[in-house]
């Protein structure tokens, strides 16, 4: 019987195609079209967290306890060398870095501009970050006085590679001490901060212009999955700030919420309407055949059983449409993910806001599973509407009647 | 026609009362959503020019790519004197601009030195409104800075401490002094606020060797909308190929960048409401016709015309699109007026998104007829676009097949 119902409700599913063309290409399209919004904007989000992190914070930083608050050289951590080499024996950890910055003047001949300093091991960072991704021009080379520079930074004070410029800020006995550099490299982190106005020089310079010892450091970041690590380095460091990278970038994590929202109402607005198209089709689909279905009555086919055909109707319908809204959104998300979304005639803005010029989409598994749910249930639902009318019906009188 | 079209509105109610809903729920959508993007990116920028950047600002030709004190304005006076005859500009002032080491007893910080004239500069931004201790400066204040907030916490200083300038006059040579904090501000702009200090002009040209000199000359206009007449005037007037007058669509093009960026997802998103919406419009339109092929064919073998059968469809549309948006656009129109003078307030929005120069937590929507007449223009568009596909499905039958229809 089951089959019998099946072949039935396949059959009329397409009996009039022009209308399940409409319906299917109304699936298709708006699913496509929200799957490719919702990979971008995902994407977007989880390239700019990846790249903060990278860049700058890890998964977890440490800090003096009142760094944070005044950025001073006796906030620095003292001891940060040897704990450093404790924190790299924990056996989930990754990578660990030191870092030393410093605030100050940037000049060049023509220009002046407010930066920050950062004094970096270039191969600890390559291993933490994969710092040599963030290089937009140039070369990453920080040894003897060269230096990177942020992009806007260097758009600020007009640098190119092998321009010259004077950092200026107070060493550890608060005197004023300067530093000439060589810009060799242009970095482009997405990390606004560091673009904006971070210079990275090898740390070694940084020890000799701040005059401190290379125990010393003003933030110690660590790349690692584990969980359960950051509470663990909270109770092993209570004298110290240690934090987790949402709680240095709440940002970020603002961000994140803010695209989740956005696009479960735009998954919700565009279900609701995918909703009301197929209700429409599957409510004049039964009128049209009002009589198919008081003859089947009429005959001794038990109400449930056209429950189900109708059912399956509308649930071939979504499918079908589920299917090829799929496939082509599968194919926006590896075009999204492999060539981007080039927004380079807007790159001032997209840089100073620190997003990259070109956006690539990310793909998720739960995009598929909870369209192809919500689509399913829509499906179900704008099926009970016409089941209403045919389970009211009086076989005797829909056999007369004519439609 | 058109009462024959209104009586199959009122005969076929399931399918008119679905595209009444969703044109309504369209047209609320997209006068909304558009009234509150363009609404937040005016805010943003009337933000940033009430705070310090000018309507128009004159610059000699070099100063904004390569700086330095060759690239000064040389002769302020006889450009005031120029600008004075110009219609249109509601103010302007001098402002000389240099950046400089500041120390205090313990700290020492980088910071932009923006040396104004006190009275002009009250007229034509906010800083003075800005004013959170001590007094803003005036034309006779000697050595005194008048501190953004954040800049003031770097030093570690309080009202009356002195700080240390150390710095470039406009003669090449090496200028410092002492300073006493007057006043400090607070604009809410987070970047502006740490790194800037200002200074009376009439002290500071003495101390770098700028008088009659400036960095720029900073404009107010009266309207806006002007702006581009009046830059044009100014360059008339002006006529000299040293000098660029530059409107706030060039010297804040990375906000305008981002606004256009901003709206760009924006309108993707509508975009895909509205196709998904036109796609209901259009499948509910096409499930009445396939169900009507029958009558279509009697009214064309009684005589009726391919293109009055157009007009019939057009009609109906047109009837229920007009009907939609007769109430959906008093109420959006109210919605936007409504935000436009009472905005969203969202708290903490400012502080969280400070780094990105977002100053205030208020959203406020745009009122502007004119924007929601063209929106309702799409919405026609749309519904009129929707017929075309049922439109062509009646073509294809002879009015004999049709009238064979079941």
């Amino acid at each position: 019987m089951f089959k019998l119902i099946l072949k039935m409700a396949w059959k009329n599913s397409f009996l009039r195609l022009s209308r399940t063309i409409l319906v299917l290409i109304m699936i298709a399209v708006s699913m496509s079209m929200m799957l490719a919004i919702e990979g971008l904007y995902d994407g977007m989000a989880e390239n700019m967290i990846n790249k903060n992190k990278r860049s700058e914070s890890g998964d977890i930083s440490i800090y003096a306890k009142d760094y944070r608050i005044n950025k001073e050289i006796k906030h620095f951590i003292k001891d940060a060398l040897p704990l450093k080499r404790e924190i790299e024996n924990i056996k989930s950890v990754q990578a660990v870095i030191l870092r030393v910055n410093a605030e100050g003047l940037a000049s060049t001949a023509r220009k002046s501009s407010f930066a920050s300093l950062n004094g970096i091991d270039v191969n600890a960072e390559e291993k933490f970050g994969k710092f040599s991704e963030f290089l937009h021009e140039g070369e990453i080379d920080v040894s003897k006085r060269g230096a990177l520079v942020g992009i806007e930074l260097a758009k600020t004070l007009k640098l190119h590679i092998g321009s010259k410029i004077i950092f200026s800020t107070q060493d550890t006995h608060g005197e004023i001490n300067s530093i000439a550099l060589k810009v060799k490299g242009i970095i482009q982190t997405t990390n606004i901060k560091l673009d904006t106005s971070a210079i990275f020089i090898d740390i070694k310079n940084m020890y000799k212009l701040l005059d401190i010892t290379n125990a010393t450091a003003s933030q110690i970041s660590i790349m690692s999955e584990d969980t359960q690590l950051l509470e663990l380095l909270k109770q092993k460091y209570p004298q110290l700030d240690v934090k987790s990278f949402l709680e240095l970038q709440p940002m970020m994590k603002m961000m994140q919420d803010m695209m989740f929202i956005f696009n479960s109402i735009t998954f919700f607005i565009v279900m609701l309407v995918v909703f009301v198209g197929i209700l429409g089709v599957m409510y004049v689909s039964i009128l049209d055949r009002v009589r198919e279905f008081g003859i089947m009555r009429g005959i001794g086919m038990a109400y449930k059983h056209i429950r189900i055909q109708i059912i399956l109707e509308s649930v071939i319908l979504a499918f079908t449409g589920y299917i090829f809204g799929a496939i082509f959104g599968i194919l926006f998300l590896l075009y999204l993910g492999e060539y981007g979304l080039d927004l380079s005639s807007f790159a001032d803005a997209l840089e100073s806001f620190g997003y990259e010029t070109v956006l690539y989409a990310s793909i998720k598994f739960s995009y598929f599973t909870n369209t192809f749910f919500a689509i399913m249930a829509a499906s179900v639902l704008s099926a009970w509407l016409p089941l209403r009318k045919i389970k009211k019906l009086n076989p005797i009188e829909v056999i007369k009647a004519q439609i | 026609m058109f009462s024959l079209a209104f009586k199959n509105i009122v005969f076929y109610k399931g399918r008119s009362v679905a595209t009444f809903l969703l044109t309504f729920i369209s047209s609320i959508l997209l006068i909304v959503y558009v009234s509150m993007m363009d609404g937040s990116h005016k805010s943003m920028l009337e933000n940033a020019l009430k705070i310090y950047t000018g309507a128009i600002e004159i610059y000699k030709k070099g100063y904004r790519d390569i700086g330095g004190n060759e690239y000064l304005l040389k002769d302020v006076e006889t450009i005031n004197k120029k600008l004075s005859h110009i219609n249109g500009i509601e103010t302007y002032t001098s402002r000389y601009e240099t950046y400089a080491l500041l120390s205090s007893k313990e700290y020492s910080t980088a910071s932009m030195i923006a040396a104004i004239e006190p009275d002009k500069e009250a007229k034509l931004s906010s800083i003075k409104k800005a004013l959170t201790q001590g007094v803003f400066l005036n034309t006779n204040s000697k050595n005194c800075f008048y501190m953004g907030e954040g800049l003031v916490k770097k030093l570690n200083i309080k009202l009356g401490d002195e700080v240390a300038f150390v710095g470039t006059a406009s003669d090449d040579s090496f200028a410092a002094n002492l300073f006493k904090l007057c006043g400090t501000f607070k604009t809410g702009s987070f970047e502006f606020d740490s790194t800037t200090a200002f200074v009376s002009k009439n002290y500071f040209d003495e101390l770098m060797y700028a008088q009659n000199k400036a960095s720029y000359i900073s404009i107010k206009v009266n309207d806006l909308k002007n702006v581009d007449t009046i830059n044009n005037q100014i360059n008339s007037v002006l006529n000299d190929n040293s000098l660029e007058s530059l409107t706030w669509k060039t010297l804040m093009k990375t906000m305008v960048e981002a606004m256009e960026v901003d709206s760009i997802f924006g309108y993707i998103s509508l975009a895909l409401f509205l196709i998904v919406i036109f796609f209901v419009i259009m499948i509910y339109g096409f499930v009445n016709i396939s169900s009507r092929i029958k009558e279509f064919g009697v009214l064309e073998s009684i005589g009726l015309s391919k293109i009055n059968i157009f007009k019939l469809l057009f009609y109906e549309i047109l009837i229920l699109t007009s009907l939609a948006i007769l109430v959906a656009m008093p109420l959006a129109s109210y919605i936007c007026y409504y935000y436009s003078i009472n905005p969203i307030i969202i708290d903490g929005i400012s502080d969280m998104y400070k780094e990105y120069g977002i100053v205030s937590d208020e959203i406020p929507f745009a009122f502007e007829p004119l924007r929601i007449f063209y929106n309702v223009l799409i919405i026609y568009l749309l519904n009129f676009l929707s017929i075309l596909y049922p439109y062509y499905y009646i073509h294809t039958f002879t009015p004999l097949e049709a009238s064979k229809h079941v």
